[in-house]
């Protein structure tokens, strides 16, 4: 058995990464609870928590704004920290105006900035801005000096290239280079129309402009020109955030569950991780099935009648009690079987990986308490 | 919605809408009605919801179920990874459409094969793609232009859905039913979008003509439906509530709500006391008992959550236990959803 903690001592960042919805918000969230009741001045960063858990760690709105969890909640769940929680909630939007109020020289260029509608679009809708903003957010908060750990419930992309790969796609746009070659005369030119460019660029802008519409080229030219001079800037807090990511200060840890599917998209992401020489601290199983047969007793539908008959229940109803009875002990059985199967070809597949598995718990978590009994199992210390 | 096959010789139909069954009678005009439209009947359906809820299952299913009623079907994948073909225990398709079953056909929508042929539609001369396209910098440009990997990716699932017609028989479509296997919840909804986006950027050019008519079949509820699934989970309901929320904001159609993996009660309230306290020979049995039961109040939890706060007709499939796979596990998925095909 592994103690997760163990593997995440001394760490600044805490990424909790995988696919969507196998508890990475939750394993963030209950990671954050231990560190703080052991002494550590904790954030836990979210993107999208389930309701009930949000509002159980003060997250009512979005706002990118730092809350702590009150003492009084954790004595209330039987806890004494001796340091403390707090939690945030990504707000996307924001997070990027931050960035831009920051990196423009001036505030007429934050607002040309702001009003153009690429950068709208940008800020709130295209792929790979969550992630990228994500990544900008730990490293600000981790740099504020504020908090001994950052942990970071990483946005749920489908694909690990997504996440690894969101601030490169962006700053591609942002770069001017390679854009600037296309949409040159448009940059030069201004707001003078496409028709008074020299042949061979009017050439590729005309192609261009056939297929995503003048306008878009314009827009884009004009996000292009405001941008002007601020990439370096970006650029530079870019590889700052990554380094960060990348260095010994931050532990990655890789969420899983035990289904097919999940596992191998874990299998994947682990190798995307690798070839960007990211090493991940643990893995976690959540919700993994546990065999009832552990408990001992009758576990043939034979077996099953005898143990009724013995204890004086009738065996009725439709189908009778202990037909369902055996069927729902074999059912449950070959869940927790196939889960078990799939841990093994994890284990096998990632040799050397701490792992740590946490059984399906009989109600969702979404409080101190549901979390304190996950840490139980995160430290190895519950059967 | 109108249900098929509630059409009864005296001309009542039946209309779902969350709120409950209601009777209308329509007297002897009823007679006249078309036939009341199953959910295979439209050109385009859009499955999505949270990850891990079995939208490539419900994907393949539905393609199953319509190629068994003489339907021409293509499933389109847009997500990282091909989900479908394997589902019918065939090798992956790629961007090359390839038939899984008779009938049925499934192709991997990728960003960079769509865009290819997306330009060399629009630009007719493939040595204009070439010099324009096939330019490093040009690539390295539409690779960073914001949603341009989704506007194409889109614009091949609706020119499939729309446009392609049949060899050698102008006129007449291809595919009777394109399945998209949409991307989860906050990706699907920003692909969805993408028209409404774009349109809103740029009003004029072939792409943007081409949008509006791919707005016009997402939004038109004779020829296209969005079907969202979960789990009974805190996090998939939550998101399929909002997620359907957002879809009839968006003016997009919504198929009916499918909840899988549904554990059905099995034990009263007395056999469960009687069980625990059976003594250790009951041990195991008991603590299986209370595991489904467990799993049970889930569903029956957010079956009421969906119910109450989605106006679509929900579906329930149970979960499967052995780990069948193949056609045969895609026909009992199916078989669970038949009331609504």
């Amino acid at each position: 058995m592994t103690d997760l903690f163990a593997q995440l001592r001394g760490k600044r960042v805490v990424c909790c990464v995988g696919s969507g919805g196998v508890g990475k918000t939750t394993t963030a969230a209950a990671i954050g609870v231990r560190f703080a009741v052991e002494g550590k001045r904790v954030l836990v960063l979210t993107i999208d928590p389930a309701r009930r858990l949000a509002n159980s760690l003060g997250l009512e709105t979005l706002g990118n704004k730092a809350t702590r969890i009150e003492p009084a909640q954790f004595q209330a769940a039987g806890l004494a920290p001796k340091g403390e929680l707090h939690a945030m909630m990504l707000d996307l939007k924001l997070t990027w105006d931050e960035l831009v109020h920051r990196t423009a020289p001036d505030a007429a260029r934050a607002k040309a900035i702001l009003d153009n509608r690429i950068y709208q679009k940008l800020s709130t809708a295209m792929a790979g801005s969550l992630e990228y903003m994500a990544m900008e957010k730990v490293y600000e908060m981790s740099a504020s000096g504020r908090f001994d750990v950052v942990i970071l419930d990483t946005p749920p992309t489908s694909n690990a290239l997504d996440f690894l790969h969101a601030p490169d796609r962006i700053l591609d746009l942002l770069e001017n280079d390679a854009a600037r070659i296309v949409l040159g005369p448009l940059l030069t030119a201004g707001k003078i129309g496409l028709k008074l460019f020299s042949l061979s660029s009017t050439y590729v802008l005309k192609t261009l402009a056939r297929f995503t519409g003048a306008e878009f080229l314009k827009d884009l030219a004009g996000f292009m020109v405001a941008f002007e001079g601020m990439y370096d800037g970006f650029k530079d807090r870019a590889g700052k955030v990554k380094a960060l990511l990348a260095g010994k200060d931050a532990a990655f840890v890789l969420v899983t569950r035990a289904e097919p599917q999940v596992i191998d998209e874990a299998l994947f992401f682990h190798r995307a991780l690798a070839e960007e020489d990211i090493k991940v601290a643990a893995v976690v199983v959540n919700r993994s099935e546990r065999d009832p047969r552990r408990y001992g007793g009758a576990d043939t539908c034979e077996g099953v009648r005898e143990a009724l008959s013995l204890a004086k229940i009738e065996n009725a109803g439709a189908p009778p009690l202990a037909e369902r009875l055996c069927q729902t002990l074999d059912e449950q059985a070959r869940l927790a079987d196939l889960d078990r199967r799939e841990v093994q070809r994890l284990e096998h597949a990632l040799p050397g990986v701490p792992l740590v598995t946490v059984p399906r718990l009989r109600r969702d978590v979404h409080d101190l308490q549901g979390l304190w009994q996950i840490d139980g199992w995160l430290a190895a210390e519950s059967e | 919605m109108l249900q098929r096959g509630a059409h009864s010789s005296r001309g009542h139909f039946t209309v779902k809408d969350g709120a409950g069954t209601l009777w209308f009678d329509m007297g002897p005009a009823a007679q006249y009605l078309p036939a009341p439209m199953g959910l295979l009947d439209r050109r385009l359906l859009v499955v999505t919801g949270k990850g891990g809820t079995g939208k490539s299952t419900l994907s393949a299913a539905l393609a199953l179920a319509a190629s068994r009623r003489g339907k021409r079907v293509l499933v389109c994948e847009v997500t990282a990874r091909e989900r479908v073909s394997e589902l019918f225990g065939r090798p992956p398709s790629g961007t090359d459409m390839r038939e899984l079953a008779p009938n049925v056909w499934s192709v991997h929508v990728r960003p960079r094969e769509a865009m290819r042929e997306y330009a060399l539609m629009t630009l007719k001369y493939k040595t204009i793609y070439n010099a324009v396209f096939e330019n490093r910098v040009v690539r390295y440009f539409l690779n960073a232009a914001p949603s341009l990997a989704e506007i194409v990716m889109l614009g091949k699932v609706w020119w499939h859905a729309a446009r392609e017609e049949r060899e050698g028989q102008p006129g007449k479509l291809r595919w009777d039913l394109v399945i998209l296997d949409a991307p989860a919840t906050g990706h699907g909804l920003t692909l969805l979008t993408v028209p409404e986006v774009f349109l809103q950027l740029v009003a004029d050019g072939p792409l943007a003509r081409d949008m509006r008519d791919m707005q016009q079949l997402l939004t038109d509820p004779q020829r296209c439906a969005t079907s969202v699934i979960s789990l009974p989970e805190e996090m998939p309901a939550n998101e399929a509530v909002e997620l359907s929320r957002a879809l009839t904001a968006h003016g997009l159609p919504l198929g009916p709500l499918f909840l899988n993996s549904v554990f059905e009660r099995r034990f009263t309230p007395g056999e469960r006391v009687a069980v625990a306290r059976g003594g250790p020979g009951l041990a195991a049995a008991g603590e299986a008992a209370e595991a489904h039961e467990a799993r049970a109040d889930l569903s029956a939890q957010y079956d009421k959550l969906l119910r109450e706060q989605v106006r679509a007709e929900l579906v329930r499939i149970p979960h499967f236990f052995d780990g069948a796979s193949g056609i045969a596990a895609l026909e009992r998925f199916a078989k669970a959803i038949e009331a609504v095909l």
